[in-house]
């Protein structure tokens, strides 16, 4: 077997600049393989995880009905305690906060905006949502039972309102009553979504519950986990959690956003595409190589034929050949490929069109992409080279098993 | 809710300018003639009511009775008198300008017309009734489809279908009218010409000397269970209301 090694590895060398040239193909396609999976499955974190940040958190737990339609009238009974109960039970929980949500007119001067009002508890809040940190100007709530409201930057600008302004809420409460309150404005957000900026007010939960008649309840529990990764293990644990409420029910981001599974799914299909394309690309430049170096040695086929070699044996040769090779290129290429992914993931990247990602998936801050470092995401392109490769060489060598030694021999 | 509250009381006033008998002695009628009988009819009227309106879920229910006032069918004034909790809250609507009043912030807030056309959330009644009553008469295409008599009464079966142009969310509105121009049915159907929600008049009665629809229930077709009821408890027509009634200064600080 060393014997075959050792020819094999002899021979790779005699033509050192097709070797090379393969070899090249082969790395290049790697790097590029290598670098990809990992920056597409990075961008889909970083849009997951932004996404989900901003707002709807990992996890929420809601009454049954609640997500299809948001009737302020389907609450969660003594939302606060449960979430207290929840707060510190489970390690994978980094975040817990419970809202009331509300559809209101607010009002300022002569100018009124339909928008919705949130009612948060601002000590948690700041652990499941991106806003609290998003104020612009002036600053966020301040405690759980102030008069007081934040609101979205272009929602401010519609009703010409500045901090220290007031502004007037008219909605419907819980028990179908008025619900209204003057409130000054303590501080304006701008959360990167244009639509959350327009549409999108925030304050205190008890202040919510007292004007919306309310009492103890509230609409969402939202939880966020460690990291998407962690999603599977996050959702059972809250169900395990709640199976003493049957009343409520856990929904993951998937239920909660279902728009963006779906366009993360199309954009796997259409990167997976651009996979193929670049795969079948290496391997017929394999092909070829092999082709090329098969019909160049005839000659020396047949003369290994007419010493007795097995044809098998000469295909094994040529089979080892084709593996070193693509081994080359590969090690090449996957090292200087997870380098340069590991120099992004360290320091994030920016690519072109990002912005225009950032927008669709209400993003706020997504300048740069740091890449998923995931042995999978790593191997993937390597191994699917090798095998596509290895495979695509069987074609030529296969000519072997028809060689005549004679005739072989007599080839230029 | 509010402002869907006032908005449903407002719609149910303009709606109701069809509920109420007419003395209308017209003999060759078509179809465009009954519903203009009875809009000109009402518009020159005015009238003052108490009425409950009852919201009823399967869960949940809440009835309000309210105050209203109305001037032609572009004024209307409606204040809330019971549950206690939203007495004095009010809107007032005219032509399609709507104002709502809260006790509570004391102000009176302008319902951007944005609001105004959208659908309206959860209720059985949409924005675009308010509208539609003004409409009703220009902006459809009216068709007698049917003559039938229950009770002693000629009911005209009119199907009403919105011009090409018209900003109008229904694919056709179908009424039932009776002869002494009660309207028992009201049937809206969407684009597809698939029914979506009907108004059916429970009652009717003699109330301030004309005869009157004096319950009514919306309900959505699917969402039998899911309605609003009107029911009238009494009644004035045709009696002096002063113009100053339905002002922003009214709505505020009532003086009738």
């Amino acid at each position: 077997m060393s014997i075959v090694l050792r020819l094999a590895w002899r021979n790779l060398w005699r033509n050192r600049r097709r070797t090379w040239l393969t070899a090249g193909a082969i790395a290049f396609s790697t790097i590029l393989l290598v670098g990809w999976v990992p920056i597409q499955f990075g961008a889909y974190d970083i849009m997951i995880n932004a996404t989900l940040r901003v707002f709807p958190g990992h996890a929420q737990i809601q009454r049954p009905g609640y997500q299809d339609k948001q009737k302020i009238r389907n609450t969660i009974n003594n939302a606060e305690s449960l979430a207290t109960s929840l707060r510190g039970s489970n390690p994978l929980y980094t975040g817990i906060s419970v809202r009331a949500q509300g559809f209101v007119l607010l009002s300022s001067g002569t100018r009124s905006y339909g928008a919705q009002v949130v009612g948060v508890e601002p000590k948690h809040e700041g652990g499941t949502s991106s806003i609290p940190g998003q104020v612009k100007e002036g600053r966020y709530l301040s405690s759980i039972d102030a008069q007081e409201i934040v609101i979205g930057r272009a929602l401010a600008r519609n009703l010409k309102l500045k901090v220290g302004d007031e502004v007037t809420l008219l909605g419907g409460g819980k028990d179908g009553s008025v619900a209204a309150a003057i409130l000054p404005v303590v501080g304006i957000f701008k959360s990167g979504s244009n639509d959350l900026d327009r549409f999108f007010s925030e304050i205190p939960l008890h202040t919510f519950q007292n004007i919306f008649s309310m009492g103890s309840s509230a609409h969402t529990i939202v939880i966020v986990g460690k990291s998407v990764d962690e999603q599977t293990k996050l959702i059972s644990a809250l169900n395990n959690a709640i199976s003493d409420r049957s009343d409520v029910i856990v929904l993951g981001w998937e239920a909660l956003i279902p728009g963006m599974k779906e366009a993360i799914k199309i954009d796997k299909v259409s990167g997976f595409i651009f996979l193929g394309i670049l795969i079948a690309i290496v391997i017929f430049s394999i092909l070829n190589t092999f082709l090329m170096s098969i019909l160049e040695r005839t000659r020396e086929f047949g003369l290994m034929l007419a010493l007795g070699s097995r044809p098998k044996r000469i295909a094994g040769l040529m089979m080892l050949e084709s593996a070193l090779l693509t081994m080359i290129g590969l090690v090449i290429g996957f090292v200087i490929g997870t380098a340069l992914v590991y120099w992004a993931h360290v320091e994030g990247m920016h690519y072109p069109g990002v912005e225009e990602l950032a927008e669709q998936f209400n993003l706020p801050d997504m300048s740069r992409i740091y890449p998923q470092m995931k042995i999978f995401n790593f191997l993937l392109g390597p191994i699917t080279i090798f095998v596509a490769t290895n495979i695509a060489a069987w074609i030529p060598i296969l000519r072997i098993r028809k060689l005549e030694p004679v005739e072989a021999m007599r080839t230029i | 809710m509010t402002i869907q509250i006032n908005k449903i009381v407002v719609n149910f006033i303009l709606i109701f300018s069809f509920g109420l008998s007419l003395p209308c002695s017209a003999e060759t009628i078509n179809a465009a003639a009954i519903i203009k009988a009875a809009m000109d009819q009402w518009r020159g009227t005015t009238s003052h009511s108490t009425m409950s309106m009852t919201i009823h879920r399967p869960d949940w229910e809440r009835t309000m009775i309210m105050d209203a006032w109305t001037a032609g069918e572009k004024k209307s004034l409606v204040r809330v008198l019971e549950p206690k909790k939203d007495a004095g809250n009010g809107s007032l609507l005219i032509d399609n300008n709507m104002w709502s009043f809260s006790p509570k912030v004391n102000r009176v807030i302008k319902i951007p017309s944005s609001m105004m056309n959208q659908s309206w959330m959860g209720s059985d009644f949409s924005n675009k009734d308010v509208a539609r009553s003004a409409d009703i008469i220009n902006q459809y295409i009216h068709t007698l489809i049917k003559t039938d008599s229950i009770e002693g009464h000629k009911v005209y079966t009119i199907q009403s279908i919105p011009k090409e142009d018209a900003p109008i969310v229904w694919g056709k509105e179908v009424l039932r009218i009776r002869d002494d121009f009660v309207m028992l049915e009201h049937t809206f159907y969407d684009q597809d010409m698939k029914e979506i929600k009907r108004m059916l008049t429970s009652k009717i009665g003699m109330m301030g000397g004309r005869m009157v629809a004096m319950q009514q229930r919306m309900a959505k077709l699917e969402t039998q269970n899911e309605y609003t009821e009107i029911k009238i408890l009494t009644a004035k027509f045709d009696i002096k209301i002063q113009d100053s009634i339905f002002t922003l200064s009214n709505l505020r600080n009532p003086r009738f």
